[in-house]
């Protein structure tokens, strides 16, 4: 187990490596010169020229990308061509906001999709049953972003009772708590209908094993087989795929906070691809794939752990 | 005369050495049993009225999905026009006729280019298990699945610019790790198998034991994420389109209309609600067909 997570760990590094690399050569792809792209038609041949100092541009491609590491590793990801902020800055005062709406529209979604898909595991055949299939249909039927639209058209103009715009940091708690509920709602809805059926399929398997009819046999309260032994088990097949989720989380969030207008990363990393403002894109994506490859990394470790009989070389 | 007859036999006996079933035919039979599993059918069905439309969108949309008509624009549903008209006053019906020909464009063409080279090194790897080749791919296949998907994919077409063509690039890009992934598992065991063996023994080049003997036999799992994931392509592409990253306007795509739909979100509901309904729509189909599929190969589910 011990050799398994030290493995795991540093194989991050030479992914991580990779995934730099891939980050800097997007740059070859652009069509043209990249400081001319970047500056746009009108920029004067001195700024490109200043430009292509400031990002080493004019150097040969080991170079750069040496330059680039370096500055990686030194926690340096560059200023942005436009506003001249550090990307830096630019990531840390948005990452809080989109931090917020995974966590919570992922954390209410898990709760209420797991305890759906046990109940409806629990009680085959009835409406709660029949309400997980249709939520868990709904969930796959309509993506994060369509979910965005609908909840706007819905609760934003036919209905104007809840606020649209923004992350709304200046109504304090209460006005975060109000502009956080349709993001995460639209952000989480995929994920309760997702969640609520994959436990329901794996409790179904559960509740079918040796160990559960034992615990029948030895009379243990209905209420405690189910939701103590049978969902403990139920449960593992979960945690993987939430690990996966967050890669997913983090690409709905960019649809969700540019449709709610929401200053997170997502609004930042696509306001930079429409402003062309590459040393912020490269920097926002890198920063939301650490994120995903450290959630990967927690979940197949935890899974480990929930999930004694998996036995590793 | 002697060479032809021992060339004949010797054809025979490769097809008789290789008890592999006919892509074809595993096709057809695969088809054959979604039909009979419930949903399954139903996913069929709406997956073939999407590609007809695909297909002849000229002939059965009522109008041309570019054409203006801007006296009569934000109506609802109406006799003129059935699910009424958009801020240009174009036909809302003939618009998500047309944006079924992008969707379905996109979808097959990401799917199949990411799961052609995606099956194609995963097996290449599984086959060269433990060389240096082996680590290459796995490592190449761990940065790509790495990314956020669609973070990537937009980063892809942000860099190349927005075009139908690059957004099938960018798609099918991200996709691949997980088809070589699949690929690479399954042909850890099925090398293994007698046939490969011998095939093996009886010389034949690797290059052609991969394709003939272990890719039409790990086809089965890949199958079935290939239904799962043409639904994915769909809601990128109208993703990335909505972004405004996508296919360029005034070409009819949902995404496109969506993102239209938002901007008069205020003055009309019908420019959102049709292209979610078709989005909606489509997704279920695929999940019902592709969920028909996962029964349809999968032996333990069959016996249910």
């Amino acid at each position: 187990m011990l050799k398994y997570i030290i493995k795991r760990v540093l194989w991050v590094i030479p992914t991580l490596l990779g995934v730099l690399i891939i980050l800097f050569s997007l740059t070859y792809l652009m069509p043209g010169d990249p400081a001319s792209a970047m500056l746009g038609p009108r920029a004067t041949p001195e700024l490109v020229e200043e430009l292509n100092n400031r990002l080493h541009l004019n150097e040969n491609m080991p170079t750069r990308l040496g330059y680039y590491l370096l500055g990686v590793v030194k926690g340096d990801l560059g200023t942005s061509v436009w506003s001249g902020h550090s990307v830096s800055s630019l990531i840390s005062s948005s990452l809080p906001h989109t931090a917020l709406l995974a966590v919570s529209s992922l954390g209410v979604a898990a709760v209420i999709g797991v305890f759906l898909g046990a109940f409806g595991a629990i009680r085959q055949n009835s409406p709660i049953s029949r309400f997980v299939t249709i939520v868990s249909l709904l969930g796959v039927a309509v993506p994060d972003f369509v979910a965005a639209l609908l909840l706007v058209l819905l609760f934003c103009v036919k209905f104007p009772i809840l606020p649209s715009i923004g992350a709304g940091t200046d109504g304090g708690i209460l006005g975060i708590a109000t502009h956080l509920i349709l993001p995460a709602t639209a952000l989480g809805i995929g994920w309760v209908g997702y969640l609520s059926r994959l436990t329901r399929e794996s409790m179904v398997d559960v509740l079918d094993s040796d160990y559960i009819r034992t615990a029948k046999a030895f009379a243990l309260p209905q209420r405690s087989i189910a939701y103590v032994y049978a969902l403990k088990n139920a449960i593992i097949p979960t945690i993987t795929v939430i690990g996966l989720g967050v890669g997913k989380l983090l690409g709905g969030a960019v649809f969700v906070e540019i449709i709610f207008n929401r200053p997170g990363l997502g609004k930042m990393i696509v306001d930079a691809v429409y402003a062309r403002d590459f040393p912020v894109v490269q920097g926002g994506i890198l920063v939301a794939t650490i994120l995903f490859v450290l959630a990967n990394l927690l979940a197949d470790i935890s899974y480990g752990f929930v999930n004694p009989q998996i036995q590793y070389d | 005369m002697n060479t032809t007859s021992s060339k004949r036999i010797s054809g025979q006996m490769n097809r008789q050495m290789s008890l592999t079933p006919r892509w074809t035919e595993t096709l057809i039979m695969a088809f054959q049993s979604v039909a009979k599993v419930k949903g399954g059918l139903i996913g069929a069905i709406f997956i073939s009225v999407m590609l007809l439309s695909a297909i002849c969108a000229q002939w059965i949309s009522p109008y041309d999905p570019n054409a203006q008509n801007i006296i009569q624009r934000f109506t609802g549903p109406g006799t003129a026009h059935l699910l009424g008209t958009d801020y240009l006053g174009r036909d809302i019906l003939s618009r998500i006729i047309y944006g079924c020909r992008i969707a379905v464009l996109v979808a097959f063409g990401a799917v199949s280019l990411s799961s052609i080279i995606g099956v194609f090194l995963g097996v290449m790897a599984g086959y060269n298990e433990g060389k240096k080749f082996d680590y290459f791919i796995i490592w190449l296949f761990d940065i790509v699945r790495s990314f956020p998907q669609i973070i990537l994919a937009l980063a892809i077409v942000a860099v190349m610019g927005p075009s139908l063509v690059n957004v099938v690039v960018a798609l099918a890009f991200t996709a691949f790790p997980f088809y070589g992934r699949i690929a690479r598992a399954q042909t850890l065991s099925v090398k293994e198998a007698d046939y490969v063996k011998a095939a093996e023994a009886m010389g034949q080049k690797p290059l052609t034991i991969i394709l003939r003997h272990i890719t039409p036999n790990i086809m089965a799992p890949v199958i079935v994420c290939l239904g799962m994931d043409m639904a994915t392509m769909i809601i990128w592409e109208s993703g990335l389109s909505f972004l405004g990253l996508g296919v360029r306007p005034p070409t009819a795509s949902w995404g496109i209309m969506l993102r239209n739909g938002y901007k008069y979100i205020q003055v009309s509901p019908w420019m959102i609600l049709w292209p979610a309904v078709a989005i909606a729509l489509s997704m279920i189909a695929f999940s019902l067909f592709s969920e028909g599929l996962r029964v349809a190969l999968d032996p333990k589910e069959r016996e249910r």
